[in-house]
């Protein structure tokens, strides 16, 4: 269980901003932080990891102290049991993939094996031996996340991991992310504004605004329609939005299967493509054909 | 999206079927039925405020005042504007709980004889609105 | 017959003093990057004076400050038996002083050119400011590391008012390249002054010509930003 009360002063583009955060993380659950840009979130993760000092407060993981104001004790980055994925990525550029992957452990006959796992669940075989600027963005991002695993980490710390990917290869990405966060039974903190991913991925969220939690729940409720009787909902991208007759026929990508709706014009004004969006009806409609 | 701020006002669970009884403005009842009960679902509870939430393509208009039909959600209200489409029509009706939206067939609009001031009734069926918090 | 020794010492000098500053220069440039300590601006202001100061400046402070005249010269004179003034050694601690901002200026560029999640990322992983420093930061600015050592190595060779002040003008002590040519032309030996001349000049192009080869368009000549 992590347990962080943490007081810090931001300077922000418009002037100062508290940063004033009080959470209870569950271990093994996978948590995001989620809000506008600037309202502290990536502070937060790197309060956590140990690269930023907060002004005071405590965090305990665990039952073990990792930083307490009163007794001006602060454990440093480099014995707490982290992985942190960066939204660059910050791969090594000097080192190959493997490397990389090596740098990160203590010892590095011990960690051959668990090294040779993260790279067979990441499939990162073929780029075992390239370095990191050839690489695409997705795997340059599976390899941060299977560097952010080498040590077994308690908590893993991902900082907008996903942002720089394109759609389909957000994605996959999302798959790993599961993926390793059930294997490894990690306790994951996430940093995202992207609902869809959120949805996916997070038990529990926590919203941020200025530097304050200002909502909590399950994904659930916080996005879409709030907490909702459908029972038929899932979340996509908007593709296209055409007018036909008095309608508006809207190309839905969800998933990989892309599906079109039927919309009225009031609600068409605030859409367009790129948006993502909470597709629900009731179970009553759909029919069902074996295939 | 026709969406209506209302309040819980009857609920009636069997297994894990539960029919809800929303109130708008204190004056129109609207019923659906979930899978969910108030087990299940927090926001199902008495005198919980809620959003009824239905599409405009299941809004059913008929100009009978007491149609015998076995649609219990029923809005009355009067035409307050009408855009015919080649197929469809949008019609915009005005209610005791603020505008709906239906859209019908241009068909029936003809066969009805459907203009602006008409008085209506709007009706869902019971499994097409859907609740949200 | 052209006397080699002044080219020699040349060559001597500028390859001590690079590698004297490559090590000094390395933990000062840290120091300047990662810093936020209230005197820095002074510090980088110093660093950088002999960019713009005349060498000549420079030269007559050392040799005030050397001189056995002086407390400081004297102290080092009989507590430590160094004389500086008019020797190599003093030429040598001299041109470091001179050539200080060719060394620290790229490599600071080069340090806080780097993304600081990737130093970040390295003390998550465990590892300390100085395993950092060798494994990470360090062999990513191969490009500024070498940009400084040649800068370094050139200014040096190209040194003349520092060295004149300071070293004087004693064969097969302090009597270096430049100094030989000045010397040269002023005895009207034309012919010796300009063999001079030449090597400094095809071997300081060869050196910057490789350079630029090797590292294409990374080569930074000056990365003072």
């Amino acid at each position: 269980m992590i347990d962080v009360h943490v007081f810090k002063k931001l300077f922000a583009p418009d002037g100062t901003m508290e940063l004033d955060v009080k959470l209870v993380i569950d271990r093994h659950s996978f948590v995001t932080l989620f809000g506008a840009s600037g309202a502290g979130k990536t502070t937060l993760l790197k309060i956590l990891a140990g690269i930023v000092q907060p002004d005071k407060g405590q965090i305990s993981v665990n039952d073990s102290k990792w930083y307490d104001s009163q007794r001006k004790f602060s454990l440093p980055p480099q014995k707490r049991k982290v992985g942190f994925v960066f939204q660059d990525y910050a791969l090594f550029p000097n080192m190959t993939v493997f490397q990389n992957l090596e740098y990160a452990s203590f010892n590095k006959k011990r960690s051959k094996s668990k090294i040779d796992e993260l790279i067979d669940l990441m499939e990162l075989g073929g780029l075992k031996d390239k370095k990191p600027g050839i690489l695409s963005g997705g795997q340059k991002q599976r390899v941060a996340l299977a560097r952010a695993l080498v040590e077994s980490p308690d908590i893993l710390l991902l900082d907008e991991p996903l942002s720089a990917l394109d759609y389909s290869m957000r994605l996959k990405l999302q798959e790993y992310l599961l993926k390793v966060h059930k294997n490894y039974q990690l306790t994951t903190v996430l940093v995202s504004h992207d609902p869809g991913e959120i949805i996916k991925l997070s038990d529990h969220i926590y919203e941020l605004k200025e530097g304050k939690i200002i909502r909590q729940g399950k994904p659930s409720e916080i996005f879409g329609m709030g907490q909702t009787s459908a029972k038929f909902s899932f979340t996509g991208e908007i593709l296209h939005i055409s007018q036909e007759d008095v309608l508006y026929i809207v190309t839905i990508l969800i998933g990989n299967d892309v599906v079109k709706i039927v919309a009225d014009q009031c609600e068409v004004d605030q859409w367009q493509p790129g948006d993502k969006v909470l597709v629900a009806s009731k179970a009553f409609n759909p029919i069902i054909r074996k295939l | 999206m026709n969406k209506f701020q209302g309040h819980i006002s009857e609920i009636n669970t069997r297994g894990n079927f539960s029919v809800i009884t929303v109130t708008v403005n204190n004056k129109i009842k609207l019923k659906s039925i979930v899978i969910d009960t108030p087990e299940s679902a927090t926001y199902i509870s008495s005198d919980r405020i809620v959003n009824v939430v239905f599409k405009e393509t299941e809004v059913i208009l008929s100009t009978d005042k007491l149609p015998a039909i076995s649609l219990l959600n029923r809005i009355p209200g009067t035409i307050s504007e009408i855009e015919a489409g080649e197929l469809l029509s949008r019609v915009v009706l005005c209610t005791d709980i603020g505008p709906v939206i239906s859209v019908i067939s241009t068909l029936a609009v003809y066969e009805l004889d459907l203009t602006v001031g008409c008085d209506i009734m709007a009706m869902i069926k019971l499994n097409e609105i859907i609740l949200s918090k | 017959m052209m006397d080699w020794s002044p080219l020699i010492l040349t060559f001597q000098l500028a390859f001590i003093t690079t590698v004297i500053l490559f090590f000094i220069s390395i933990p000062l440039a840290y120091w300047l990057t990662h810093s936020r300590f209230r005197i820095k601006p002074a510090i980088e202001a110093s660093i950088s004076m002999p960019l713009v100061l005349p060498p000549t400046v420079l030269g007559f402070y050392f040799l005030l400050a050397f001189s056995p005249g002086n407390a400081f010269g004297q102290w080092l004179d009989e507590w430590l038996g160094i004389r500086l003034v008019f020797t190599f050694p003093g030429l040598v601690i001299a041109s470091v002083i001179y050539s200080l901002p060719f060394m620290v200026q790229p490599i600071r560029s080069g340090l806080s050119g780097l993304s600081p999640s990737m130093i970040e990322a390295s003390y998550i992983m465990g590892k300390s400011k100085w395993t950092t420093l060798l494994k990470i930061e360090l062999p990513n600015i191969k490009t500024s590391l070498l940009t400084g050592m040649v800068l370094t190595f050139a200014h040096t060779i190209g040194e003349f008012g520092v060295v004149l002040m300071i070293g004087g003008n004693i064969p097969n002590k302090t009597k270096v390249a430049s100094i030989a040519i000045y010397d040269e032309v002023e005895a009207l030996n034309y012919d010796t002054a300009n063999q001079y001349s030449l090597i400094l000049f095809v071997l300081t192009f060869a050196i910057l010509l490789l350079v630029y080869i090797v590292n294409g368009s990374n080569f930074k000549y000056f990365g003072y930003d």
